[in-house]
């Protein structure tokens, strides 16, 4: 049946008027932010930054085994760059729906796009990396006695380690990026309040410019804690590159 | 129904819509085209003589490298919505927001392309009586143009992928197909992305030859040996969102 | 010899720290206790969103454990979600039923006609639905001010004097008998349809995108000194559109009266007025769904 309203109706609480700023639109309020930073911005954030962790744990783990494959067989990595420059090439939205077939409207969904593309990011990097290990090293290596284990662990992987962490700068800065979409398909991450904000019959400022700073500040402070961890893991190898 | 047979129903039904709406697909392609051409050309337009000068003058590299790490940091979704508060909703904003995106690899391309050029060839330029003018022109800009064109193809193919998320803004293109659901079906949506996918391929493959057209034999392999020579970072790698 | 069987290990280690973290992130689907889990989905629009919250929060308040899946998309995907099985619960518009879920061409000329039809309609399909709320909220024609001064616009009809007319509205409208194709039909309107994917209608009548504009009844912005004319369905296309929430009938078996009367009590409280405050609050004070509800829930003595 259909309810009426008992008595005089229900207790409409009143729910705080926005500030001017906020109802008109200004460009920025920052009584807003701090007001929702709790129920609106900091979930995204931490919803964010998960699903860039995950997706940079798991292309990373894929990647490196598969340019430490590619590294002893030199034939493989021309069909694995190849294949990972042609998925890089799919608009993430196209990417997010051909999945849903496969893994439907969730987060693995979501997941197994970001990862693919950080794949392309990541791959041509380590075997790079582990291609530009000086041949002299190499003679020293064996000079020495070391093992291919041993060389491997003392000697190619730390001399490939720029290549590496400039791989892992990429894909982390892209992957915050992409991440930002994933929210058309989910309600997660700096994305989602970004395409709320713009349903509002007037879009609604703040929330973009603040999602948008987060986003962008996430990304920018990823990059610089891996610029320094090159520095303390690598020190020889900080030159004029950024 | 099987999972499988469920999966290849769903993609049959993608085919037949691509099948029954040729026409519609064709014009969000060049739809599509349209856009990412002008974001790529307001982007050549402002930042290649910017990052040319850059080289040229060899100052202002932590601008380049500021310019290109910002260039991937910004998502372009956050663009597309800040600049629609700026410019309203169609197309201007859309084009804005993705030639913000292209000059990244353009702005560090044709800095690095110039600056990089041999310092010895340079010289001897100058001492065989070359302006600073001349020099750019017949030296720097030949030398420089595979790591150019290099650039220019990947910004290219950057806006050409991400395009589709300007449908959201009014941005139109096989996006407005793909966020359109309701109005298309997932068959549409998943036959649009299908679409999507290989116009950013035939954008690759086309551009690609384009680069090796324009870039002679000769440079192109001296590029690669400095590319193998020098370890910096990989930098055609476009951030596409 | 040797590096091949260590080369084996590092990559095996590798792959499966990999493996580890992306099965612990595809997360635990914690099955357990035979009651099916209450999955309660929303439709993508800002009302959807604060009943969303209404319910869930009414219902966690009295024990229930709710999944929650917010912004699903329109009637036509969060039915698919429903037949589906991916949600059993979400509140949805009796006209909607009628109209859109089960396509009829017509609908009922009561409230309570149509609420009763669509009960039956669901039912037939091994759904119910719960009690309606005094509020509804349907479809309206809406243009600026000026426009409407401009063209001397008084009913729907008149928007033909308009020159390459365009109607802005969710994508959806497109295919709906009570939206673009009855508002052809039934008002003989000659107009060009701009889906409007991203962006909300008031934001494009705004921009100048279009002429005139799909809104719903509820929206704040078309209340007191709106800056936009709502032209009147005398033909009552739009049908009625209170809310009442379809749910799955082995949910209601397996809960029984409980989830029944948690679900009426919130529902019963949801008058017009009620529901445009709250409308107000999260899209002109921009306050958060989730916290509008917890206060209105609060104060009826609801949480």
């Amino acid at each position: 049946m259909i309810l009426a309203a008992t008595g005089s109706g229900p207790v409409i609480p009143h729910y705080g008027t926005g500030s001017r700023c906020v109802v008109e639109n200004h460009a920025f309020c920052s009584s807003w932010v701090s007001a929702h930073w709790g129920d609106t911005l900091q979930p995204a954030l931490v919803q964010h930054v998960e699903l860039t962790g995950i997706a940079v744990g798991i292309g990373f783990a894929i990647a490196f085994s598969a340019a430490l494959l590619a590294y002893r067989r030199r034939w493989l990595s021309g069909p694995i760059e190849g294949i990972s420059a042609l998925l890089y090439t799919i608009p993430s939205l196209a990417l997010f729906q051909i999945l849903v077939p496969f893994t439907g409207i969730t987060t693995t969904t979501v997941e197994v796009a970001l990862v693919a593309y950080t794949l392309v990011m990541l791959f041509p990097n380590f075997v790079t990396g582990l291609n530009s290990v000086p041949a002299d090293a190499l003679d020293v290596a064996r000079a020495m006695g070391f093992t291919r284990r041993q060389t491997l662990l003392r000697v190619e992987l730390p001399l490939a380690l720029p290549a590496i962490v400039a791989g892992l700068r990429v894909a982390v800065v892209s992957t915050v990026s992409l991440a930002t979409v994933a929210a058309f398909l989910l309600p997660k991450g700096l994305g989602y309040p970004i395409f709320l904000a713009l349903k509002e019959p007037s879009p609604f400022r703040t929330e973009i410019y603040a999602a948008g700073a987060l986003a962008v500040g996430l990304a920018l402070a990823a990059d610089l804690l891996l610029v320094a961890a090159r520095r303390v893991l690598a020190p020889w190898a900080h030159r004029g590159v950024a | 129904m099987t999972s499988a047979a469920v999966n290849l129903h769903t993609f049959l039904d993608a085919i037949r819509f691509i099948g029954s709406n040729w026409h519609l697909l064709l014009d969000k392609a060049a739809q599509q085209l349209e856009l990412a051409g002008a974001a790529l050309g307001l982007a050549m337009a402002v930042v290649l003589p910017l990052g040319i000068a850059l080289g040229h003058l060899r100052r202002g590299s932590t601008v380049a490298i500021a310019g290109s790490i910002a260039g991937r940091a910004l998502p372009v979704l956050v663009l597309i919505a800040a600049f629609l508060t700026v410019f309203g909703i169609g197309f201007v904003n859309n084009m804005i927001a993705l030639a913000v995106l292209a000059s990244g690899p353009i702005l560090i391309n044709s800095y690095e392309g110039v600056a990089h050029v041999e310092t010895n060839v340079v010289d001897a330029a100058r001492a065989s009586g070359m302006t600073a003018g001349e020099v750019l022109r017949r030296v720097e800009l030949p030398l420089a143009l595979p790591l150019l064109a290099a650039g220019v193809r990947v910004a290219a193919v950057t806006v050409v992928a991400t395009a589709p998320i300007a449908a959201i803004a009014g941005g139109g293109g096989l996006g407005d197909i793909i966020v359109n659901q309701a109005g298309y079906g997932f068959d549409g949506v998943l036959g649009a992305s299908i679409c999507a996918m290989a116009l950013s391929v035939f954008a690759y493959g086309v551009l690609t030859v384009l680069e090796r057209a324009v870039t002679p034999a000769g440079l192109r392999r001296l590029a690669e040996l400095e590319k193998g020579n020098r370890r910096r970072e990989t930098v055609p790698v476009a951030n596409i969102t | 010899m040797r590096f091949a069987r260590a080369k084996l290990v590092v990559v095996g280690a590798v792959v499966t720290a990999g493996l580890v973290a992306g099965l612990t992130a595809c997360g635990s689907s914690g099955s357990g206790g035979n009651k099916p889990k209450i999955v309660l989905g929303t439709k993508n629009f800002s009302e959807e969103y604060i009943l969303g919250q209404l319910y869930k929060q009414a219902l966690e308040a009295k024990g229930f454990t709710v999944s929650y899946k917010e912004n699903i998309g329109s009637t036509e995907l969060i039915t698919a979600a429903l037949t589906s099985g991916k949600i059993n619960l979400y509140p949805e518009y009796t006209g909607e039923i009628v109209q859109d879920v089960f396509h009829r061409s017509s609908t009922p000329g009561t409230a309570q006609a149509t609420y009763a039809l669509g009960k039956k309609l669901e039912q037939q399909k091994g759904y119910t639905l719960f009690d309606a709320t005094p509020f509804s909220d349907t479809n309206a024609v809406v243009v600026t001010k000026a426009t409407a001064t401009k063209y001397k616009l008084k009913t729907i009809a008149d928007l033909n004097r308009i020159p390459g007319l365009k109607l802005g509205g969710l994508p959806e409208c497109a295919t709906r008998f009570n939206c673009l194709l009855g508002l052809r039909k039934e008002y003989g309107l000659k107009v060009k349809f701009v889906p409007l994917a991203g962006i909300s209608s008031y934001a494009a009548l705004d921009a100048g995108t279009v002429q005139t504009a799909i809104g719903f009844s509820t929206d704040p912005v078309l209340g007191p000194n709106s800056k936009y004319v709502v032209l009147p369905d005398s033909k009552y296309l739009f049908g009625f559109q209170n809310i009442a929430p379809i749910v799955s009938q082995k949910l209601v078996d397996a809960y029984g009266s409980k989830l029944a009367d948690t679900i009426n009590s919130v529902s019963a409280l949801l008058t017009t007025p009620a529901m445009i405050a709250m409308n107000k609050a999260v899209s002109i004070d921009k306050q958060s769904p989730q916290v509008v509800a917890q206060q209105f829930l609060k104060s009826n003595g609801l949480s």
